[in-house]
Formats: structure tokens, C-alpha cells, sequence
């Protein structure tokens, strides 16, 4: 048989590329929409297939698309079993908790509450888990797929420990939380025989996270500093209503401070866990600034406005293309070392990520 | 013959081959020599959006042949209708599954805005006392027990509305020692009033809040949101997320404001009859509304403009009226002592 051995991207070509454009996308976007809308919602589920169907077919990695073949059959049943997971949830929210309060029993109610909210945290765990296992094991490429066989419960505890931890130092801790369960994530994943390597660390992360608690507190002194200096020099020769207009937009750039050092952070997060993750041979890289992550958003937000909520529809071609266009991934591929996946392919989908409203990576 | 390229889905190789179509049968060959026959039952489609013809086997998950577009017509015979938006609205065709879909989504949201005020008032004030009960119990260490009081506080519920605190469908009213100014109508006939709604009002403008409340409680508008949240609003919110939430709660809201309304129109009716001024109720929705804009905003919401509920209540005042006080002086005493002796009890 006539066998190509060996996958190499042509030179100097990215290994990986998004082939789609907007105007493609434009049908699939307005029948999901429409459809969504003339359904009560069940069709969402098709609708993020049909999408995904879209970006993974038009995401292009060295010879050949990848292929997404997730239904929106199976991720509707997922959803509904998960739905009767967490009805006892909803149902202890919504009735047991305020009648437990109507009584008075305040303590019953706590220690209910918090068992219950434990829970949740612990199942947010295994939801972020068990949606990459899926979403790996319904990407192929060359006719191979992804997956895990590992189900994800132990990844739930270590989620539920590290976050404890974390929550206790004030989010703090945050950054040595997040690497370790990136690792543990990525390293429990597999492509065809080949493992999902993943050795991120804290090192360059903690220092920029500091600044998410440094920045807005220096911005509050500087403000201070400055307002009273203001005060004293300006007292006479401004109005108050021009004052408190100066003041009002010095406390504004204090509450911006947070989320965009929150947002540098991330954008370091990425580039660092991508450089330290590796699938056999090949390593990866990703290369989004702060400032490319804020247009994306920027961008997102300006979208739904000018389209009066049409835009949304694009959120997740944007997101999805975004990712891909900062992705490097180096290294050649051995198709002939390649072979087909032995894990489990899982069957409720992302019924828990689903609900729990959490991203896959 | 046409060109293509094959993975078996054992390895990720890439295979030349041709095909080429014999009735209901592919078949596939290389250079050398090697030729495989498949069933056109097996094939399915595996991508709708492509550039290229991917195929799959239903018997072997990563078996894929990848061929030129141009090779559809060839094997038009051999293989299924293409799958657009999903096989149960393929089946149906989009726009009839649009348009029947629409009309199903519009009754569904229809019956869903105005059943619950329909259902309501048929729902045995029994079955909803079990819910209420169950919901409230006797509100446990949060109640204020001084007998004295309870008697003035039902007393005064008699006078705006005489008969309510009695027989099978009595009323049920207590104070509560929560430190918010408000008052409820609940589920099962319970009517509560917070602390601050009794030491910081009079008797006559308590008065006017509980004919409020009795109205709720009689227009059975309690049982209606209820329903209502049990109803349509838990199947939006189940499938159509937060975007579903937020338009439910319009419509909720716009339904709410009308209940409010109409219960301030009850409200007033009461004290007519009962022989109770709307000034002081007027006079206190007019320091609500100035008193703190957070605790107005969040009013606002649910409640009809409270400039406009204060300009109702004041244009009901009859000058030639004989006004009686809601409360006798030592009820109020009674009344306004409620939560008096409430944290030696707990």
C-alpha cells in the first residue's frame, strides 16, 4: 500500500490553522439562532454541535482537519441525566434552605448549606474534567481520537483540596493551585497511544498574580495621595461637581485595576501551561499578549452591541479561532507511531460542565 | 474511479486509493492490487460542512474515506441524505420545523404567562396550606410570641378586613424579629410583618400594609407565583439559561406590578369600608421612596412606581370623612411591644 510515514508541515507553514471565515459561518450561526429560539432552547445542544462541527472541520493541523463527532443527541441525554444529579441540589435551594430560615433553625441550615456547597465545588471539579475526557474523545484527526480512561473522581477531590487551600490564603494561593490541577488534568489525557505531558509550574505566575492585590491597592494610595493634594491645591479654583468627576473616574481606573490585572495573569497562565505541556514528541506553544485577550473581549462585547445581540452567536467562533491562531505546535507527527485510541469513550457528554457553566481547558 | 485518500482508523496513515461505485456496493482500490468491497449500508456521512466527502463506518469508528466533492454524484446511490440540523428537524425540513416550533415555543410561553392566574384560584386553600406549612413551619425562633401583641396584630387584621382571622381559610398573621422594613404574604394564607414595619409606622399606616397583603392573599396571588415558579419559569430557566431567566423574569415582573396594583386597589377599597385615613399609608410609600433610594430600587422592581402608589392612596383621602383610628391606643402599645420579650424567649 502506498503509505505516507511521516506528517511535516510544509515549510515554514504553522502546524496548526483556522481555515473558516465569518461569511461560512454565517448560515450555520442564523439557523442556530432561529432555531434555539422556536425550540425553548432544546436545540442548543445541536446547535454547539453543529458549531463545533464547523470549527474543528475548518481547523486545519499539519495534512489534514480535524473532525468533531460529538452529537447533540448525546449531549442533550447528558444534560438530563445530570439534571436529575443535581435535582436534590435544586431542590434543597430552593425549599429545604428557606424553610429551614422561616423556622429559625439557622445552624441546621448552615451546616446543610455547606455540606451542600462542598458538593457543588467538588462536582464543578469533575465537571471541568469529565468535558476535556469528552471533548478529546470526539476529536479526530487521521482517523485517530483523544480521551481518557481515567473517570475523574480522584481529579474532583484534589480540585475540592486545592481549592480549600486556596480559599483560605484569600486566593492567594491561587496560582500554585491552578498549575498543579492543570497538570493533573492534562496529564491524566491521551491522543491515540501517545500521553499528554504537563509540567507547569508557578515560576514567573506567582509574582504577576501578586499584582492583581498590588495594583488596585497602589492605584487606592496614589488616589488618596493625589486627592488630597488636589483638595488642597484645586479647593478654590474648581467646582465640587468637577472634583467629585475627577474623583469619581480615579476610583473607576482603581476598579479596572483588578480585572485587568486578573486578565494579565491568564494570559501568562496560558502562554506558560502551554510551553509546559507536551502530547509525545510534540510541544506546544501559545502566544496571546494581555492586549490580544482584551481585544477578543472588547471585540465580543462591541459585536453583540452593534448587532443587538446577534453578535453572541460569534462569541464562540471568535473564542474558538482565537485559541487556534496563537497555538504553535512543534515537532513532526509519526503517523506510523499514531494508532487508534484504546480509552473509553464517555457517554454523558458535557451534561456537568454543562451545568456548572465551566469551560474545557 | 476517483482519487482519494483513506484512514483505517488502526494508524494514522494516510492511504491512496480509488473508488468507484457498483449499485449499491463501494469499491475500493490501490496500486497495488489490493481492493476492498463495501456495503453502501455501512457508509455514512461523517461531516456536513466540509470541503471534501469524509465518510465513516458504522462498524469501525475511525475509518474514514476522504474523497473530492465532485465525487457526490457518483455515489449519490450509495449514501444517505446529508445531515444539516440535526435528523429531527431534517426530518421535517427547517422551515416547518421553524414555524411549528414557533407556534409551540409561543403557546408554551403564552399558557405559561397566563395560566397560573387561571389555575390559581382553583387550587384548594388546603393543598396550599400543606405548602406554606411546610415552607414556614410556625417560623420557629424568629417569631415574636408576646400574646398581647399577636391579639392587637389580629385585631387589626379583623378591623381592615373582618372575618379573615377566622374559619377554615383564616389568615394567619405574625410579626417576625427581622431587622428589614417589609411585609408578606405567603403561601397557605400566612401574612408576616417585620419588626421595623411596626415600631417605625403607625397603626393606621400598618393598616393600609396589611389590606395589602390580605388582598395578595385573597387574590390568591401567591398561589399564582407559586405556580408560576414551579411551572414555566423552572422549565425556561432548565434549557434556555440565563438569557431564558432574564425574560422570565420580565414577564413575571410585568405580571407582578399588575398584582400589585390591583391589591392597592383592594387595599384601598378596605379602608374605606373599614373607616381607616390612606394618608399615613400615602405618607409613608412617599419616605420609602425618599428614605433610601437602595431599599426604593429594589421596590421598584416588583411594585408599581411608589410616587404613583402614594398619589392612589392620598387621592382616595375623603376630607369629609370621619376617620376612626386603625388601633385603639392600648392595642398599638400592645402591638408596637410585639418583639418585646422575643430575645428571652429564644
Amino acid at each position: 500500500m502506498d503509505v505516507m510515514t511521516s506528517a511535516v508541515p510544509a515549510g515554514g507553514d504553522r502546524a496548526i490553522r483556522f481555515t473558516g471565515n465569518w461569511r461560512e459561518y454565517l448560515p450555520i450561526a442564523a439557523t442556530n439562532a432561529l432555531l434555539i429560539i422556536c425550540t425553548l432552547g432544546i436545540y442548543r445542544f445541536w446547535a454547539s454541535a453543529r458549531q463545533r462541527r464547523y470549527l474543528w472541520s475548518r481547523t486545519h493541523f499539519i495534512d489534514d482537519q480535524l473532525e468533531w463527532t460529538g452529537t447533540g443527541r448525546e449531549m442533550f441525554f447528558g444534560f438530563l441525566i445530570v439534571i436529575a444529579v443535581l435535582a436534590p441540589f435544586f431542590l434543597f435551594f430552593q425549599f429545604l434552605l428557606p424553610a429551614l430560615l422561616a423556622r429559625g433553625k439557622t445552624d441546621a441550615a448552615f451546616t446543610i448549606f455547606l455540606l451542600f456547597y462542598c458538593a457543588l465545588v467538588y462536582l464543578g471539579g469533575f465537571a471541568r474534567f469529565r468535558a476535556l475526557r469528552y471533548r478529546l474523545s470526539r476529536t479526530w484527526w487521521h482517523g485517530i481520537r483523544g480521551g481518557s480512561d481515567n473517570p475523574g473522581w480522584r481529579y474532583g477531590a484534589e480540585y475540592f483540596g486545592r481549592v480549600f487551600v486556596a480559599a483560605i490564603t484569600l486566593w492567594i494561593a491561587w496560582p500554585w493551585m491552578a498549575v498543579e490541577l492543570w497538570n493533573s488534568r492534562w496529564n491524566a489525557m491521551s491522543f491515540g497511544p501517545l500521553q499528554f505531558r504537563a509540567k507547569l509550574d508557578a515560576d514567573g505566575l506567582g509574582w504577576l498574580w501578586a499584582l492583581v492585590y498590588l495594583v488596585p491597592i497602589a492605584a487606592m494610595i496614589a488616589l488618596f495621595v493625589l486627592s488630597a493634594v488636589l483638595g488642597f491645591t484645586l479647593s478654590g479654583s474648581v467646582g465640587r461637581a468637577t472634583f467629585g468627576l475627577i474623583f469619581f473616574g480615579m476610583i473607576l481606573l482603581v476598579y479596572l485595576a483588578i480585572p485587568l490585572m486578573t486578565l494579565n495573569w491568564y494570559a501568562a497562565y496560558f502562554r506558560h501551561a502551554a510551553d509546559a505541556t507536551a502530547l509525545g514528541d510534540r510541544e506546544f506553544g501559545f502566544d496571546a499578549t494581555t492586549w490580544d485577550w482584551l481585544k477578543l473581549f472588547l471585540g465580543n462585547l462591541g459585536l453583540a452591541t452593534v448587532t443587538l445581540g446577534f453578535g453572541i452567536t460569534y462569541w464562540g467562533y471568535r473564542n474558538w479561532s482565537f485559541m487556534v491562531r496563537h497555538l504553535h505546535v512543534y515537532g513532526n507527527v509519526d503517523v506510523a507511531d499514531l494508532t487508534q485510541s484504546t480509552t473509553f469513550a464517555p457517554r454523558e457528554a458535557e451534561g456537568f460542565a454543562d451545568a456548572f457553566d465551566v469551560g474545557a481547558i | 474511479m476517483i482519487e482519494g485518500r483513506l484512514y483505517d482508523g488502526v494508524t494514522a496513515h494516510s492511504h491512496a486509493i480509488r473508488a468507484s461505485a457498483d449499485g449499491t456496493v463501494l469499491e475500493l482500490s490501490n496500486d497495488s492490487g489490493w481492493t476492498e468491497r463495501i456495503e453502501g449500508s455501512l457508509l455514512k456521512r461523517m461531516d456536513s460542512t466540509g470541503a471534501e466527502l469524509r465518510l465513516g463506518r458504522t462498524d469501525s469508528p475511525g475509518w474514514r474515506l476522504v474523497l473530492p466533492t465532485e465525487a457526490e454524484p457518483e455515489l449519490a446511490g450509495l449514501l444517505g441524505r446529508r445531515e444539516r440540523y440535526g435528523r429531527w428537524i431534517d426530518r421535517i425540513g427547517l422551515i416547518p420545523a421553524l414555524v411549528v416550533g414557533g407556534i409551540v415555543t409561543a403557546s408554551v410561553v403564552g399558557i405559561g404567562y397566563v395560566a397560573p392566574a387561571w389555575i390559581a384560584p382553583h387550587v384548594p386553600l388546603s393543598w396550599e396550606r400543606n405548602v406554606g406549612g411546610a415552607m414556614v413551619g410556625d417560623f420557629g425562633s424568629l417569631r415574636c410570641r408576646d400574646a398581647g401583641g399577636q391579639q392587637a396584630l389580629e385585631a387589626l387584621v379583623e378591623r381592615v378586613a373582618p372575618g379573615a382571622t377566622r374559619g377554615p381559610d383564616a389568615i394567619q398573621v405574625a410579626a417576625l424579629d427581622v431587622h428589614a422594613f417589609n411585609a408578606a404574604a405567603l403561601p397557605g394564607g400566612y401574612i408576616v410583618v417585620f419588626k421595623p414595619a411596626i415600631t417605625e409606622t403607625s397603626g393606621d399606616a400598618l393598616a393600609g400594609v396589611i389590606a395589602h397583603e390580605v388582598a395578595h392573599v385573597r387574590r390568591r396571588h401567591v398561589t399564582e407565583a407559586l405556580i408560576r415558579e414551579l411551572g414555566i419559569g423552572a422549565l425556561i430557566r432548565l434549557f434556555a439559561g440565563d438569557i431564558g431567566a432574564n425574560a422570565e423574569q420580565l414577564v413575571a415582573l410585568s405580571y407582578t406590578r399588575a398584582n400589585e396594583a390591583q391589591a392597592d386597589a383592594d387595599a384601598i377599597r378596605m379602608l374605606r369600608r373599614a373607616n381607616i385615613s390612606p394618608r399615613p399609608i400615602a405618607a409613608l410609600f412617599r419616605r420609602l421612596n425618599k428614605e433610601s433610594p437602595a431599599f426604593s430600587a429594589e421596590f421598584l422592581q416588583s411594585h408599581p412606581l411608589t410616587g404613583k402608589r402614594a398619589a392612589n392612596f392620598e387621592a382616595a383621602f375623603d376630607p369629609h370623612a370621619r376617620y376612626m383610628p386603625a388601633l385603639a391606643p392600648a392595642q398599638w402599645d400592645a402591638l408596637f411591644d410585639i418583639c418585646r420579650n422575643h430575645d428571652k424567649q429564644t
